[in-house]
């Protein structure tokens, strides 16, 4: 049967590069204060810790999955994102200069930045979560498009809750809720907005990309029902302060748990074991989540602040090195598919586009990234090498994009076309 | 007619293998696409460079996806 397919399906290709780009740009200033500050930044909660992490969790892993939302919510959300050049541009803008802001409000503690930024950031979240949340209700019901739905509403609670607190540190007056709503905060973040993403995207792409088999029904149809309801429980136990709350993290540490599980499971099992350097990034970021999950669990039980914050950079390094190596998936295909529809009979092949020694090399900077950060919670001078390593590794992921751009540049002006035959 | 099974093929071969042969199909050829899913973005490349296509799921979810550059697919319709 014909399928109604809307045509256009993708968005220009300059929509996702400027946030894949922006969160390089983001990752170098991360770099460069892990470079100048890595004691402070290993201190929770101190305000460059604070700059640090924003700069990590905003400017590098939302701004490239906002980036990716855009792309990939023609394909798996069904639905085109509407008129993508400007409603990116306004988020992307909105995005950069409220990241900007708040990283200069925690490091300068100056209250009109913080209004700023919580202006400017809670704008460009909103208007994220209230362009692309509809579009997602119009299509029909699979489990992909129910983790992309709890993602984007835990993102606007995320939002919601940094305005309170951005506000608070504006007025230098923090409620006796502060602590509850900073961790409701923390949780939807990186475990609603951050890991429903991520899982959701994995039971599409994993099969996809690697010809696995499929994940269980039984876990894709109840993954997004558990996550939600665990993340709403934990937030009114924190509120009425009531006891056994760590029962939550236990459920949804155990769902990760499975997620790393069932995932490294079919990756290892897939039938063509073709050399991809992608899938060791898939194969680094399980490794990474297992390692927070343990030492989340750790911290639980001994309550030692080192183990959090080997947790929290071992989670930050898991979505980060799945992000990376989707970058690698995504930007080769959108060079591809672009000159592709526009009939260019001299497409490079996507393997091309990014070569592979240069996605080697960029997981080779992750792996020493990631290393010296795991030493540096021990021995914090190291994380200088942390950044110098970041730095580099930032730097070559915007260099893989500029020469993505340049060959689908190049191809545009010097290729044949189908209808110049 | 050229039969191009796809199933077992990594991503982003099957959509690139498919691509190169629409480039090279002739006015009465067909290719039937054999995959493991629907390629999607594959079909605004066929529709924008003058193709047309056809696909169905069949009752063992295979995809069976019939691609021409004249347009005659009523045979295969299912």
């Amino acid at each position: 049967m014909f399928k109604g397919l809307s045509l256009d399906q993708a968005p220009p290709i300059s929509v996702v590069l400027r946030f894949f780009f922006s969160a390089a740009i983001f990752g170098m200033a991360l770099s460069v204060l892990t470079i100048l500050y890595p004691i402070h930044i290993l201190t929770l909660a101190d305000p460059f810790s604070l700059a640090a992490l924003h700069l990590l969790f905003l400017g590098v892993i939302s701004m490239s999955m906002i980036g990716s939302l855009f792309q990939m919510q023609s394909v798996l959300g069904g639905h085109p994102i509407p008129s993508p050049l400007g409603n990116s541009f306004i988020i992307h803008v909105l995005l950069s200069i409220g990241i900007v802001t708040l990283a200069g409000a925690f490091i300068t503690q100056l209250a009109p930045l913080f209004v700023l930024s919580a202006t400017l950031l809670g704008s460009a979240i909103v208007y994220t979560v209230f362009l692309i949340l509809p579009l997602l209700f119009k299509s029909s019901l699979h489990n992909t498009l129910r983790g992309m739905r709890i993602a984007l509403i835990s993102f606007f609670i995320t939002a919601i809750l940094g305005i309170v607190m951005a506000n608070a540190y504006a007025q230098g007056n923090f409620s006796e809720h502060h602590i509850t709503i900073r961790s409701i905060h923390y949780s939807f973040a990186l475990i609603g907005w951050i890991g429903a993403l991520i899982i959701a995207v994995s039971f599409q792409v994993v099969e996809m990309f690697y010809v696995t088999s499929p994940y269980s029904d039984w876990c894709k149809r109840n993954v997004f029902r558990l996550i939600p309801a665990a993340l709403a429980l934990k937030a009114l136990w924190l509120f009425l302060n009531l006891p056994y709350i760590w029962i939550f993290d236990l459920l949804l540490g155990g769902l990760l748990m499975g997620f790393f599980a069932t995932t490294l499971r079919r990756l290892r099992e897939r039938k063509r074991r073709v050399s991809d350097v992608s899938i060791m990034f898939w194969y680094s970021g399980m490794f990474l989540l297992f390692v927070s999950l343990i030492a989340y669990g750790s911290y639980l039980w001994f309550e030692h602040e080192a183990i959090l914050t080997i947790a929290l950079i071992a989670y930050a390094l898991f979505a980060l090195s799945i992000i990376l190596g989707m970058m690698g998936k995504i930007v080769p295909f959108l060079v591809w598919f672009h000159l592709s529809s526009a009939g260019y009979l001299d497409t490079p092949i996507m393997s091309h586009i990014i070569p592979v020694k240069q996605i080697k090399a960029l997981f080779l900077l992750f792996i020493l990234t990631s290393l010296s950060a795991g030493i540096a919670v021990y021995y914090p001078p190291i994380l200088r090498i942390t950044g110098i390593f970041s730095f580099f590794m930032f730097a070559f992921l915007g260099y893989n994009l500029i020469s993505a751009l340049k060959l689908y540049r190049y191809t545009l002006t010097h290729s044949q076309r189908f209808e110049q035959l | 007619m050229i039969v191009l099974d796809t199933r077992e093929l990594d991503h982003p071969m099957p959509l690139e293998i498919v691509t190169d042969a629409f480039k090279n199909l002739g006015n009465a050829q067909i290719i039937h696409m054999i995959h493991r899913r629907e390629p999607i973005p594959l079909f605004e490349i066929i529709t924008k460079n003058g193709g047309h296509y056809l696909s169905y799921e069949d009752s063992e979810q295979i995809w069976h996806i019939y691609i021409t550059r004249n347009g005659d697919l009523e045979e295969y319709r299912v």
